[in-house]
């Protein structure tokens, strides 16, 4: 749909809303379907689908034997970036990242590094020179609003079956696995959309091509939060943020038993 | 001696800094440093120090990806390769292009934007010197840069970061509190005239009502900064306010200072004899 | 008593008639710029001490050619927007780099400027100011432009988009004028302090 399309349907998501109706019929913090699956990827250490109505992504998870940082000597390391691949999306383009998909990994992975929900020192093989260097890599199928809950809860689903590879000597086997990766906790990202005066969870695209910020929430449990991230050039009053707040932990108990 | 590093405030209330829980570092600006560009200002913010510059509105480029109704705003976060311990490669990395991009749209809240269709505002900030905090001073520089070029808002932005170190909730964390165990740090920005939240990010643990309280000292905290920034755009013009003019003056302000009470400009034209000029 | 103002503070809580670069949120009115406060009982506005040139309809400006097109010419005239003049409007064919002044027929809501009533100057030179500063550097009545063409013997023309032609007279004294109005022209009584100003310097600054 082109600019002008989006401009147009803005006023009337914005009405509908400040009557308490969505144009799915959801309520207001309610989420879409929610489907896991893990039949991604056989070559991957760990992978996980998921499909959020009709927004798509898929995770694979690869882990490389490598050298430790100096400074960090017996701890491994997990990163997270997101790819929005062209044919996701006519707004996507093929080309090196971009600045929003630069800050969609970068959030996801905060969401996940900040929960401490994993121990980077198991990641430790032989301490000073050997560690597991973790690569969790997400791919956007389909694009229907609100890619930061549907990439964070795909990377969580994909480590969460995470094993790692086994080791002869400082090759990995291929095909074989020693253990499996142990998550002390299962983060949650919850993402609260403002569009006019209201706020939505779990925006589908129409709604989030009318909302004018973001507000997205990691919660580590069911009482703490590990990051957060504002977007979008609206703001939030502090009265909204403290209601987002809570409103995130409470979504984020529910959402933590899909995984 | 380890223990003693790890204490992140003593038992007479003070920081390894001698600060207080609630009191942000010495901020110091100065306005009009690069005169080349439509505005400017330099900021110290503890160790930090940030050069901010605006120029613009200018016409979009690349043309086709100009928004006809609005204008757009171009933030540059940059770090000079010596601004931190170790040196830094002076491409722009993810970090600096992400909060470039959050600044920036902290930034678009408070600019009319709708009066200059199909232009670009570019914001341009670099850090020189960093000791944590750094994004929230580039982003209080560049509102006062913004201010200075005389682009319409609806605000100053004013920003702070807050957080906790070893179990206390703090206000503008430096880089040895920031690397605490238990750290958590909140950049936060708001339309200093409403305290409506432009930017927000946190990273660490913590709870909702810590959160909370914590935001509350940050709020407190930006409307010190906004102090500072209102104070150092005034300064140069205060001698008007202590001045009493009298009432020829006054009838004189009106006319003149207004612009377009008068036809002054095509009087200035009639009055311009000399064939020869022309 | 005047007040200073910066970008989002409070002008006035009471309703009035919105002057200029003032906005009104929740009842109450706000700056939108830096500059002092005209609070008169019926209407609020700021005069704005930093800021762009924005085009109005008669304004007298003083532009630069950039190129020819078909039926016409570009013109810089230090704003953000195009703008054009007319072949209609003129005798002679113009080159890049000449100097013209116009007037602002018509600012459309793409903010392009349709000039008219060119002129063409020829020598001279071209001097840059901040825009905002423009009404004090002509004055009431012209007074203050008046005081500037006496005192220096320099022919000159002030463009409202912060671009003032000049031609002859003692220009580095001029120069020196008009810097004291940029920096004070947020004060009072300034027409009599130039005055004084160039009648003492007139001596010191001299022609090379």
């Amino acid at each position: 749909m082109s600019e002008i399309l989006w401009e147009l349907q803005t006023d009337r998501i914005v009405s509908d809303l400040k009557a308490g109706k969505r144009l799915d019929n959801r309520g207001l913090n309610d989420y879409r379907k929610i489907e896991i699956s893990h039949d991604v990827s056989e070559n991957a250490d760990g992978c996980a689908r998921v499909k959020l109505g009709k927004t798509d992504v898929i995770a694979g998870v690869k882990f490389v034997p490598g050298e430790p940082y100096p400074d960090m000597p017996d701890e491994g390391s997990i990163s997270v970036g997101v790819e929005l691949l062209a044919l996701a999306s006519p707004d996507f383009e093929s080309g090196p990242p971009r600045e929003n998909s630069i800050e969609l990994s970068r959030v996801v992975d905060r969401g996940v590094r900040e929960s401490k929900s994993i121990d980077f020192k198991k990641l430790c093989i032989k301490e000073g020179e050997l560690v597991w260097i973790g690569f969790v890599d997400l791919y956007v199928l389909n694009y229907d609003g609100n890619l930061f809950d549907a990439c964070s809860i795909a990377a969580v689903a994909a480590l969460k079956k995470a094993r790692f590879p086994k080791l002869d000597g400082k090759k990995i086997v291929k095909g074989e696995y020693s253990s499996e990766i142990k998550l002390s906790k299962i983060p949650i990202m919850t993402t609260f959309y403002k569009v006019g005066s209201s706020i939505v969870m779990d925006a589908n695209l129409v709604e989030e091509k009318a909302s004018n910020a973001r507000l997205s929430i990691s919660c580590s449990d069911d009482k703490t939060m590990c990051a957060m991230q504002k977007g979008g050039n609206g703001s939030f009053t502090p009265e909204e943020v403290s209601k987002c707040v809570e409103l995130a932990l409470e979504k984020s108990k529910e959402l933590r038993k899909l995984l | 001696m380890k223990e003693e590093e790890n204490v992140y405030v003593n038992k007479h209330g003070k920081r390894i800094d001698n600060r207080g829980i609630d009191e942000i570092r010495e901020i110091k600006i100065t306005i009009g440093v690069i005169p080349e560009a439509s505005g400017s200002a330099y900021l110290e913010w503890g160790q930090n120090k940030i050069y901010a510059a605006v120029y613009g509105p200018n016409e979009f480029v690349p043309k086709h990806s100009s928004d006809p109704l609005r204008a757009q705003v171009k933030f540059n976060y940059r770090m000079a390769s010596f601004s931190v311990p170790d040196r830094k490669n002076p491409k722009p990395g993810r970090r600096e292009i992400e909060i470039s991009k959050v600044l920036g749209e902290a930034l678009e809240r408070t600019i009319f934007l709708e009066r200059f269709p199909g232009t670009q505002i570019e914001v341009e900030t670099h850090i020189v010197d960093s000791n944590a905090g750094s994004r929230v001073a580039a982003l209080t520089a560049a509102s006062v840069a913004l201010a200075d070029a005389g682009i319409p808002m609806r605000s100053l932005i004013s920003a702070c970061g807050v957080g906790k170190a070893g179990g206390h909730l703090i206000v503008d964390l430096n880089k040895h509190e920031e690397d605490a165990p238990d750290a958590v740090d909140i950049p936060l920005a708001v339309m200093a005239n409403s305290n409506e939240v432009v930017l927000l990010q946190m990273d660490g643990l913590i709870s909702k009502e810590e959160f909370n309280e914590v935001m509350q000292k940050g709020l407190t905290a930006c409307q010190q900064v906004y102090e500072k920034q209102k104070a150092v755009l005034k300064e140069k013009f205060l001698d008007a306010e202590k001045e009493v003019p009298s009432k020829e003056d006054l009838s004189e302000e009106k006319n003149d200072l207004n612009g377009n009470s008068k036809p002054e400009a095509p009087e200035a034209m009639d009055s311009m004899q000399g064939g020869d000029l022309l | 008593m005047k007040k200073i103002v910066v970008p989002g503070e409070l002008v006035s809580v009471e309703r009035k008639r919105l002057g200029s670069n003032v906005y009104v949120q929740e009842g109450k009115i706000y700056s939108e710029c830096l500059g002092l406060v005209e609070d008169a009982s019926s209407s609020a506005s700021v005069v704005c001490l930093k800021g762009m040139y924005v085009p109005r309809d008669g304004d007298l400006i003083i532009g630069i050619v950039k190129s020819e097109k078909f039926a016409g010419y570009l013109i810089d005239v230090n704003s953000i927007y195009s703008s054009f003049i007319s072949k209609k409007e003129l005798n002679e064919m113009l080159k890049p780099g000449t100097v013209v002044s116009a007037k602002v027929m018509e600012v459309n809501e793409m903010k392009e400027l349709v000039l008219g009533s060119p002129r063409v100057f020829f020598g001279g030179e071209v001097i840059d100011v901040s825009p905002v500063k423009v009404p004090r550097l002509i004055g009431r009545d012209a007074s203050m432009l008046n005081v500037l063409k006496q005192g220096t013997g320099c022919n000159l023309i002030i463009g409202k988009n912060g671009r003032i032609w000049v031609k002859g007279g003692n220009i580095p004294l001029l120069l020196n004028a008009i810097q004291k109005i940029e920096d004070e022209a947020h004060l009072s009584n300034l027409t009599n302090k130039i005055t004084a100003f160039l009648a003492e310097h007139k001596d010191k600054v001299k022609l090379e």
